[in-house]
């Protein structure tokens, strides 16, 4: 072992960023590996700097390692320097923590965060000399995968030994207690399968089959195995008041994606715009008290010593008492030079004068997402803002202070024509009068344009829609690059291979796993990366596999279609989602459902699960 | 307001680890240790921090130096403790004490002391001599790259000293003492100047430096 450590000692010599593989950061979990009865290996198919990024792998790492019977380590994808010299080397994937290669792991867990890091969760265990098929595994260790794109487990169902829905710190505990009590029985691999199977939230793919229907719809997802559930039900942490949160944090070495305290403030989110995933797969919302939340902040501040301490949720403002919040943590620690960061501002007054508050200790800047150009397609997805209150809050923001503003906006939404487009421009010009109109002139203002192109989700209310073709995408694109061209505005766009690509994983079926795997053996890995992104290897992947991308990508489905993932709940009822799709086509919104209750389901899917409920007025 | 010079260790554990990542390294345990740093007057605040000459990636330290002045009133041995319990394994103060607010540790660091272990290619004869040798040149020069572009420069006067101090068949052990300051060079200079000297018996790529200490005015 220590021998495989001075090996890669000496490849670490010759790579960028070495800290991406030493392991040994402030709060990293250090146990005798002997001493336990789980190792568990949690593997995230990208660099460390955007793996460590991640609550959901803080939180499962500390959680598996309050255990004294269990010992978690981490794994990022190796760079592709490293890799290549690890390759040249014959260095298996190994832990940070304590350079073990991978297959003398009990399960190597990968969190499944977005479709385009399929390729590296191959190439991961390839590089580990695991067998990249399930079937083709004996002994240890167990493959298996979380997170949202789980939700979809189709496109990873050869690889994947089994897949936890819903959230991992409700379900986790248990897997391990059921494989400890299996590995002192000595069972057989399969027999494991069978067990974890009966453990809600478990979806083991090989007990279940699609079978298609003539024009490659599928006609039904049949279970082959006696006792398996016909519907596998995500997990819902049900007292998120008390759920573990750490209290302690890994500090890593070098700079990473998000460099700073993640404290989670809420789970959920209730503004139901359509196209979002998360925004349905993460119900019910479930907020943590002020004062829970302040004890967390001082914890996490001594044992971390950051100087930044973000409050994570999909939609921090909503928070109920986020005002109060904010400027107690600013009160309590402007003196120690910790700042605070919201993730996410709302378009509206409130979370303006949040900033002010927040400008304090740490200059910020202004980030808002309008989504669409026009009030039309803002309602089509359900994007309850208005073109006032855009304007009003940047506004207010010039006054304030701030020069540099960043839009998101998406293209290729449902319904989206040309002018909804154009209305990009207009409100992007609106926003520049704005500021003359505030300072007299246009110095200093920069406008950031961002557009991303959408993709339709499971489990949204555009489940069922197209994806604009690449060619509508790029017309679009070409109108922004030609009409957004000033000394103050800049306009990004995205890959449209890439969104394209995205969108035939997202809601692809088993078929198109065969082509992700093609496609790696063909050299594709790291597909979220532009500049190793490779598109002709994938269609020759696609043609090889007898895929046809578009079939999945750009299809409209009717409302009777069988989907990959109808075999996973996640709690949001199918007419509800119906329901949403047909008011989008009508141009009509539903209300945050903090101001009543819209019928989502998610209230209904489990006992005990309680949903933010409105004051009654 | 006072200023502490601190010596400090940095072992195999964390050799990897750049000098800006060193820097907020020490800022973050500067706060765990809820010890008022002096900040930077300004529009950008930043704590006033500063280190010796940086170490090159992958090299251990056991004599570096770093100064941080404070706000509060701490004596340079509690100072020493409350830090030494909050760092990250591998990184150590072993010696702090106090030093006028003028007394900058940049002009005050003359030279450094380094072990340097090289991996040869084949056994070399009579090592000690052809050393000797070497050093008895009154120049060594080594091509720098400057944004003027490449040139010579001769590294002889810098180099206060050269030795082997081990010799094992696949390794050699040196110790080596270099002046330190603007454009001075770092023991890899020193290293490639000797293996093309020696007709290239070195592997280059695969070393191990220490650097032992650093030499105070």
């Amino acid at each position: 072992m220590n021998n495989l450590k001075d090996k890669i000692d000496a490849l670490l010599m010759k790579v960028s960023k070495p800290t991406r593989y030493t392991g040994g950061e402030l709060n990293s979990s250090i146990k005798n590996p002997e001493e336990v009865k789980v190792r568990f290996a949690f593997a995230f198919p990208d660099v460390y700097e955007v793996g460590m990024s991640h609550l959901g792998l803080r939180i499962l790492y500390h959680l598996l390692n309050k255990r004294e019977d269990v010992y978690c380590e981490r794994v990022f994808a190796p760079w592709l320097d490293m890799e290549k010299l690890m390759r040249e080397n014959d260095i298996p994937l190994f832990s940070l923590e304590t350079k073990t290669p991978l297959d003398k792991f009990d399960f190597i867990g990968f969190t499944l965060q977005y479709e385009l890091s399929y390729t590296n969760v191959i190439n991961m265990l390839n590089l580990a000399g695991i067998p990249i098929l399930s079937r083709d595994r004996k002994g240890l260790p167990f493959v298996i995968a979380g997170g949202p794109c789980a939700y979809n487990p189709a496109p990873l169902s050869d690889v994947i030994d089994f897949f936890v829905m819903g959230e991992g710190e409700e379900v986790i505990n248990e897997i391990i207690d059921a494989y400890i009590d299996w590995k002192k029985r000595g069972g057989e691999r399969e027999e494991f399968l069978q067990i974890v199977s009966q453990i809600k939230g478990v979806y083991v793919p090989k007990y279940y089959i699609e079978v298609y229907n003539q024009d490659g719809t599928i006609k039904e997802i049949r279970t082959i195995k006696k006792g398996v559930p016909e519907k596998v039900k995500k997990r819902i942490v049900k007292d998120f008041e008390n759920v573990y949160h750490p209290e302690e944090q890994i500090v890593p070495f070098m700079d990473i994606v998000h460099d700073r305290i993640m404290l989670e403030i809420f789970r959920g989110c209730t503004r139901g715009c359509r196209f979002c995933q998360a925004g349905m797969i993460y119900r019910p919302v479930r907020e943590k008290s002020k004062e829970k939340i302040l004890d967390l902040a001082d914890k996490l501040i001594k044992s971390t010593g950051y100087e930044e301490i973000s409050l994570t949720s999909l939609s921090t403002c909503d928070y109920s008492q986020i005002e109060d919040l904010v400027k107690k943590l600013i009160e309590k620690y402007k003196d120690k030079g910790v700042g605070v960061s919201i993730p996410s501002t709302r378009v509206d007054a409130v979370s303006i004068n949040l900033l002010k508050e927040i400008q304090k200790v740490r200059k910020t800047g202004l980030t808002l997402a309008p989504e669409a150009g026009t009030q039309r397609l803002r309602d089509v997805i359900n994007k309850g803002i208005t073109e006032e209150d855009i304007l009003e809050a940047t506004k207010e923001a010039f006054s304030a202070g701030w020069t540099n503003v960043k839009l998101y906006f998406m293209i290729g939404l449902p319904t989206e024509m040309m002018e909804d487009v154009e209305g990009i421009v207009d409100l992007a010009y609106k926003i520049v009068d704005n500021y003359k109109e505030v300072k007299g002139n246009v110095k200093n203002l920069k406008v950031t344009i961002s557009t991303s192109t959408f993709v339709p989700k499971p489990f949204t209310p555009f489940q069922w829609t197209a994806q604009d073709s690449i060619k509508d995408i790029m017309e679009k694109q070409d109108l922004l690059k030609k009409k957004l061209k000033s000394k103050v505005l800049k306009y990004n766009w995205h890959n449209p291979y890439m969104s394209f690509l995205e969108a035939v994983i997202s809601r692809g079926d088993r078929k198109v796993g065969k082509a992700i795997i093609k496609a790696w053996e063909k050299g594709c890995k790291f597909d979220g990366w532009e500049e190793y992104f490779n598109y002709d290897k994938w269609e020759k992947a696609f043609k090889e596999a007898g895929v046809n991308p578009h079939f999945y990508a750009n299809r409209e489905r009717s409302l009777e279609e069988v989907f990959p993932w109808d075999v996973i709940d996640v709690g949001v009822d199918k007419r509800y989602l119906i329901r949403e799709y047909k008011k989008s086509q009508e141009g009509r919104i539903t209300p945050d459902c903090r101001l009543y209750c819209t019928g989502c389901g998610v209230k209904d899917f489990d006992e005990g699960v309680v949903c933010f409920e409105a004051p009654q007025k | 307001m006072k200023r502490l010079r601190n010596k400090y260790i940095k072992d195999e554990r964390v050799k990897f680890i750049s000098h800006l990542d060193l820097l907020r390294v020490f800022q973050r345990a500067l706060r765990r240790a809820d010890i008022k740093v002096a900040f930077s007057q300004g529009f950008n605040p930043h704590p006033k921090i500063s280190f010796g000459p940086a170490l090159i990636v992958g090299a251990t330290t056991e004599g570096d130096y770093m100064d941080i002045d404070l706000e509060e009133d701490i004596s340079p041995e509690e100072f020493r403790k409350k830090m030494n319990k909050v760092l990250p394994p591998g990184i150590e103060i072993v010696e702090s004490y106090e030093v006028e607010l003028n007394d900058a540790l940049s002009t005050k660091i003359k030279g450094a002391e380094y072990i340097l272990q090289v991996n040869v290619k084949k056994s070399i004869k009579y090592i000690q001599n052809k050393i000797e040798e070497f050093m008895r040149k009154d120049i060594i020069e080594i091509e720098k790259e400057s944004k003027s572009g490449r040139k010579m420069v001769n590294i002889r006067p810098c180099v206060l000293e050269l030795k082997v101090i081990e010799e094992a068949e696949d390794y050699l052990k040196f110790y080596i003492k270099l002046k330190l300051g603007e454009g001075a060079p770092n023991p890899l200079h020193l290293l490639k100047a000797l293996n093309d000297y020696l007709g290239n018996l070195f592997d280059i790529d695969s070393y191990k430096l220490h650097r032992k200490n650093m030499i105070l005015e």
